[in-house]
């Protein structure tokens, strides 16, 4: 089938959009700006349950655009995608999360390097409300020996089947209909790997999950239902086969050690190579110069509590970890608020101001210890927001934030004058 | 033509402020002749402030309309802002430390607005040139425009509120006003009027060096065969 255009405007899906109540996704009249081009416009696509709708075309068409502005990582100039009917993500700048968990693997993996397989999809399932056991599965990609192993350390085909696997995950769980999202899952894995993710696709096909999949790779333009090039469509009939069987059991895992970030410092340790250096650094310094014992009162207040200020400074360690690969990305898809580091800080804070406590006052001062706490949590709250803030700037590593910090250094002064009075 | 009335006034400016102007006294004033710097420091200070005006209302323009002119306007606003802005810090920073004994105070709350104004101004010039051109760039840097303008107003009364250490106004001072002699008066109005000349045509070429950039990129882009 394919295919009317009216007034430039694409409109597909037709038979699935009259024959189905509640299509998994739907784009309506979208119109998405990337750069100064625009690279949708008046872009119409419903996917039912059992659709297979593969993206083809040329570089700069808008696969990943369409893929990216599905799971909500792109606003939109126009329009409204809708997954299960319900609104996610309007030009109006509404965004909400999807009532339905949905299968995500981006173009970049949104892995983060010192996770290990099994960890990425343990919160995977998580996100979905689901565990199970993910070593069969992993298995079938030729990776069950690697789950404990760190992302870091894998290949980059082996780390793309992970994300393969992850954006699989969700549909592979449930028995009810999930929607896919897959931005060239082909890439980089080898005849095996691509030969189990089409199986799985089948079956999870007739087991009445739909998928939205970019890719030019002809292998999996055969497993279409609906071929896509973005301004036309074909249907493609595809042979029966047996249909998955769901293997998530429900379970509502906490997301707790992924959300405070305790889990990624923990492997990583960035926070203590980060924020705890550079306080510790500011606390040897002012050492190296300045004899306390000579010290006025808010003088010592300063120094005390310029540790904990020069460690939120150095800005969130778990938001600096979620940069590689377009983690955050994969994170902003699924959640509204991002894993940070909010446990963390207000830890390290009360223990830097402790240690400066019994450097400068020889002795513990636990109002001046609560009060770091909250110095160092609140700095390092603004700075995350500050740095959140040009995530989406094609190159965000590049604009010059930190000139904005010193923001901060007014409230500081103005907290240690007061505490100096008391 | 604004460029160069605008320096010529400026330079006027100077030559009075320095040699016309009359001296304060010496007994309001720990180091007198520092205060002639008032001259440059004001009227910079007042083309700040048109700038940050303008920059919003590009931003704002931008931001809710897509309008290609406002982007223009926050380009050439945020260029000006820096330029002034820096004037501002610098003899600031040149008058606190005859005057006070130091060049700035990290607890004066009008330092460090007016400060972080000029670094907002700084971080969207050098933040522009980093990235590419696109809704993305522009959609962001001009939120951080419309946000900034909010440390505006604060700017402008936090004299008012908490006078620290940066004296209270000396425009626009209601009742307690007035105190200027009126040949101090014409010097400061003669520069305010060049400083203000001199930043039209400023943003004025700005914009149209802005507007030739985006024209050689759409060049550039149908020679690259694209749209």
């Amino acid at each position: 089938m394919v295919v009317q255009s009216t007034n430039g405007r694409f409109d597909v899906g037709l038979q699935s959009r009259t024959s189905m109540a509640a299509p998994l996704l739907s784009l309506v009249d979208v119109e998405v700006r990337r750069g100064m081009s625009v690279v949708l416009t008046g872009f119409n696509l419903e996917v039912a349950s059992k659709d297979v709708v593969v993206l083809h075309g040329k570089n700069g068409a808008g696969k990943s655009t369409v893929i990216e502005s599905c799971a909500r990582l792109l606003p939109l100039e126009k329009g409204s995608v809708h997954h299960h009917g319900s609104l996610v993500v309007d030009s109006e700048g509404r965004r909400a999360l999807a009532k339905q968990p949905f299968g995500l693997t981006l173009q970049s993996n949104g892995l983060l390097g010192d996770e290990t397989i099994e960890n990425h999809l343990t919160t995977v399932c998580s996100l979905s409300g689901m565990k199970t056991d993910i070593l069969p599965i992993l298995d079938a990609y030729g990776l069950a020996h690697r789950s404990s192993d760190r992302i870091g350390q894998l290949s980059g085909g082996q780390a793309r089947k992970v994300a393969v696997i992850a954006g699989l995950l969700p549909a592979m769980l449930s028995p009810q209909p999930r929607l896919i999202l897959l931005d060239e899952p082909d890439s980089g894995l080898d005849e095996d790997a691509l030969a189990a993710l089409i199986s799985d696709i089948g079956q999870l096909r007739e087991a009445g999950h739909a998928f939205v999949i970019a890719s030019h790779h002809p292998e999996m333009m055969k497993c279409a239902t609906r071929l896509h090039d973005l301004e036309s469509e074909t249907n493609q009939e595809q042979p029966k086969c047996q249909p998955w069987k769901a293997v998530g059991t429900q379970e509502n895992v906490s997301l707790l050690s992924s959300r405070t970030g305790h889990r990624y410092l923990r492997s990583t340790r960035a926070g203590i190579a980060r924020n705890g250096i550079a306080a510790l650094l500011v606390l040897g310094t002012l050492l190296a110069f300045i004899d306390p014992i000579n010290l006025e009162k808010n003088m010592l207040v300063g120094f005390i509590l310029a540790a904990p200020f020069a460690a939120g400074l150095a800005g969130d360690p778990v938001v600096y970890l979620m940069r590689e690969h377009r983690a955050v990305d994969w994170w902003r898809a699924h959640v509204n608020r991002l894993p940070a580091a909010d446990f963390f800080a207000p830890v390290l804070g009360f223990t830097l101001s402790a240690l400066g406590c019994f450097l400068f006052l020889d002795s513990f001062n636990w109002k001046l210890s609560l009060i770091g706490a909250g110095v160092l949590w609140i700095t390092l709250l603004c700075v995350r927001f500050i740095e959140l803030s040009t995530m989406r700037l094609a190159r965000p590593n590049a604009v010059f934030i930190r000139l904005l910090l010193p923001i901060l250094i007014l409230p500081w002064a103005l907290v240690v004058e007061y505490l100096g009075t008391l | 033509m604004c460029l160069g009335i605008g320096f010529a006034g400026i330079m006027s400016t100077l030559f009075l402020g320095l040699n016309w102007a009359p001296s304060v006294s010496i007994n309001a004033f720990e180091s007198p002749a520092a205060q002639r710097i008032f001259y440059w420091h004001v009227p910079s200070a007042w083309a700040a402030f048109i700038a940050f005006g303008v920059l919003f209302t590009g931003s704002a323009l931008w931001f809710f309309k897509r309008s290609p002119l406002g982007w223009r306007l926050h380009v050439a606003g945020a260029e000006a802002s820096l330029a002034c802005g820096l004037m501002a810090v610098w003899s600031g920073c040149v008058w606190g430390a005859a005057e006070w004994g130091t060049p700035w105070d990290w607890t004066d709350v009008r330092l460090n607005t007016f400060g972080l104004l000029t670094l907002l101004a700084l971080f969207l010039v050098l933040g522009r040139q980093s990235q590419p051109d696109g809704v993305e760039t522009r959609d962001t840097f001009s939120t951080f425009g419309l946000y900034g303008f909010i440390l505006v107003p604060l700017t402008y009364v936090a004299t008012r509120i908490w006078q620290i250490r940066h004296p209270g106004p000396v425009i626009a001072a209601g009742d307690d006003g007035g105190s200027l002699q009126s040949s101090m008066a014409l010097v400061l109005l003669i520069g305010a009027l060049s400083f203000t000349i001199f930043i039209i045509g400023h943003m004025m070429i700005s914009m149209r060096i802005t507007h030739l950039e985006q024209r050689l990129e759409q060049a550039q882009k149908s020679l690259d065969g694209g749209n």
